[in-house]
């Protein structure tokens, strides 16, 4: 079973990030794997724990420095890498695009793990633009996966708590939830053996991709600027309590 | 009018407020000031807060073999206070040293017998037998991932361990020093908070007190600089200090990281602190069944000395700024995932970054200055944390010495040890000094 995961090198959460002229963040901050791609790794190689002969291939589009989150999706369990190499900013359908004929030019893929989004777009859409691409069925936001018949069953977390489980076709597209898993991270072996993994690397321009009809493309940035009115409970501890409840039902509407 | 106190100490860190706190015990009314928010929230709080008796140089296992009597009698050195945040607690997990070429152990061990420090020498099975997933190859030298030879298979194994069943560390430093403060209030101390020193006044050689941003005038003839990792900064607004100081300070920036302990074991109960000179590294337990690795300043690291206004405000950028860097990360969480190699490293940094008060040998100066009532208690050097309440005892001595006419410089004054009963020459911290070259010139002191 070929199982492909699509990656993405994103800037730390954690990182300070500033904006230079009104339009791309300032990169020299700390990029590491996509969070929810560390789901879809994970995910991967569990599968491939189960099934026989399996094989876990990281796709990632971005820029050189990229092969670092390359090498640590490696660390993590995938067998070998893809980086399509390119110094542009893609929006999801050139991305989609990329990704697609990357895979198609190395293999044929069984399934294909993604992450439900990347923190730093956020745009949601790759995974369904890579399922149309190949007309697999997708569903994102899994918080199970499991293999019975040949055919992938997922169950999804959906807002307001609720879940669904699907049965799909293989080969299918499935976007990783943080419900999927705990991450398993790497020891030191494993990073060591993931130094000694293949990573092909391929120019954006020699995929010749069909453009899009469409494009996006981002023409300002801003940061959002969160002004917090921290004030002090007080009182004896009941009091405190009391306030807290009626903050929670009457202000934040969280408690009926 | 201005309000006038007999002290004013600049700071109210784990150094600032023991000083305090034994200033007021001899009588003298102090005023700390703090431009943070709260006592202990400025380095402090970064603090990694191990206390261990190894450091390079016999005197400074002694303060810190003395340091470790106040943590064990915390409630009483404290006089029993109450503070409404709740106490420090010290947990004694024990203190491993490796014996690597990373620590001069021999001279380590040479000091613990000389000073009286309990010790074990354990063999690798000894190790083994109390760290169960440790590794114990050698893989000195230190170096960084980004060097290929980081990667190579070790082949020698290390000697053994000196183990101290004293050691262990604080459970949160802020609140030590939050703890010292409701202390000094006890016995008539005061705290200013949110309030930035920009002048030291004097007059005729002599500091007649402070002037804050807000443009307050505080007056005392007494002004100690205890301000961390802006020591250098204080030193440079009270006249000819700076100027009169043969061992400078400056402020280092330090990481030191969470990493989870492997999942089948238990690190926050049974494990141990842990020195660890060969992959230059030290360990210890931190809520939340982590590691924290700190790092003992292998010379193939950069050493990023920043502004601390510039560091806390969080610029300077990638390397410079309070943002831990992936590099540093990976430095640290490898070399530790050598000794421990079931350690699962997470791909985004977690972890503190702070700053050092850095002094020229990596040992402090406690000291007078060239200006008459003005006092340093500076260039802790990420390696002071546990020597806290027994410096604050002996620069309150040090301070009422020299008020009382003692030419410090030309006889130094002696400390006598509370609890160990050894004297020490305060002149060992001199500002004076040459650059002691016994030192480890890292924050193993």
């Amino acid at each position: 079973m070929q199982i492909y995961v699509c990656i993405k090198h994103v800037p730390d959460s954690a990182a300070n990030i500033h904006i230079l002229d009104d339009i791309r963040i300032d990169e020299k901050v700390a990029f590491l794997l996509n969070p929810y791609d560390e789901h879809a790794v994970t995910e991967a190689a569990a599968v491939k724990k189960k099934v026989q002969d399996s094989e876990i291939i990281a796709v990632c589009l971005g820029r050189p420095d990229a092969e670092k989150t390359i090498r640590s999706a490696m660390a993590m369990g995938a067998d070998r890498g893809i980086l399509v190499e390119t110094d542009d900013v893609c929006d999801s359908m050139t991305t989609a695009r990329a990704l697609h004929a990357a895979i198609v030019q190395d293999g044929s893929a069984d399934i294909i793990f993604t992450g439900k989004e990347s923190i730093d777009s956020e745009g949601m859409q790759t995974q369904f633009r890579i399922g149309a691409l190949f007309d697999f069925p997708v569903v994102t936001n899994a918080a199970t996966f499991d293999i019975a018949s040949g055919r992938a069953v997922v169950t999804c977390e959906l807002s307001g708590g609720r879940t669904r489980t699907f049965e799909l076709a293989m080969p299918c597209v499935v976007g990783a939830g943080r419900g999927l898993n705990t991450p398993g991270y790497p020891t030191f072996p494993d990073v060591v053996k993931a130094r000694k993994k293949p990573i092909k690397t391929i120019a954006l321009d020699s995929l010749a991709i069909t453009p899009a009809a469409g494009s996006a493309k981002t023409v300002a940035l801003t940061p959002l600027v969160q002004n917090r009115h921290p004030k002090k409970i007080t009182g004896t501890p009941a009091d405190q309590a009391k306030e807290i409840i009626r903050i929670l039902r009457q202000e934040a509407k969280v408690l009926a | 009018m201005n309000k006038k106190y007999d002290a004013i100490i600049v700071g109210a860190g784990v150094i600032g407020t023991p000083i305090a706190y034994e200033l007021c015990k001899m009588g003298y009314k102090t005023l700390n000031v703090d431009k943070l928010p709260d006592a202990g929230e400025g380095s402090t709080a970064g603090s990694c807060a191990i206390v261990r008796a190894h450091y390079s140089t016999e005197d400074g296992v002694a303060l810190a073999y003395e340091g470790f009597k106040y943590w064990l009698d915390w409630e009483n050195y404290l006089g029993n206070v109450t503070d409404e945040k709740g106490m420090a607690k010290y947990m004694n997990t024990g203190s491993i040293l490796l014996k690597s070429e990373g620590h001069d152990w021999r001279k380590v061990q040479k000091h613990y017998d000389a000073v009286g420090v309990k010790y074990e020498e354990w063999d690798l099975d000894t190790i083994k037998k109390h760290v169960p997933p440790i590794d114990l190859h050698k893989f000195w030298p230190v170096r960084r991932p980004e060097d290929p030879t980081f990667f190579d298979e070790p082949t020698e194994m290390l000697e053994g361990a000196i183990f101290c069943p004293e050691g262990g560390y604080v459970n949160d430093p802020a609140l030590s020093a939050h703890n010292i403060m409701r202390a000094a209030e006890a016995k008539g101390g005061e705290f200013m908070f949110n309030a930035e020193v920009v002048d030291i006044r004097s007059e005729n050689g002599k500091v007649t007190g402070i002037t804050l941003k807000d443009g307050t005038q505080i007056d005392a003839g007494i002004v100690v600089n205890v301000g961390g990792p802006h020591s250098f900064k204080i030193n440079q607004m009270a006249e000819g200090v700076w100027e009169g100081c043969n061992i400078k300070t400056k402020s280092l920036r330090h990481e030191v990281m969470y990493c989870p302990s492997p999942e089948d074991y238990d690190y926050l109960n049974d494990g141990y602190h842990m020195s660890d000179g060969d992959i230059g590294c030290y360990v210890r337990p931190e809520v939340g069944n982590l590691f924290l690795i700190g790092s003992e300043d292998p010379d193939c690291d950069p050493q990023e000395w920043v502004d601390p206004d510039e560091f806390y405000a969080g610029k300077g950028g990638h390397g410079r700024d309070n943002v831990l860097t992936d590099e540093q990360w990976k430095a640290q969480c490898y070399r530790l995932g050598k000794r421990i190699p079931t350690l699962q490293v997470p791909n985004q940094p977690k972890g503190v970054v702070d700053l050092y008060d850095c002094s020229d040998d990596w040992i402090p100066v406690y000291d007078k200055s060239d200006l008459g009532g003005f006092y340093m208690a500076i260039g802790t050097s990420g390696n002071q944390y546990k020597n806290a309440p027994v410096v604050g005892r002996m620069m309150a001595e040090l301070i009422d010495a020299c008020e009382k006419g003692l030419d410090h410089d030309k006889e130094p004054f002696q400390y006598e040890f509370k609890y160990t009963k050894r004297t020490l020459d305060v002149g060992f911290f001199s500002r004076k000094r040459e650059i002691n070259y016994d030192s480890s010139f890292s924050v193993n002191g």
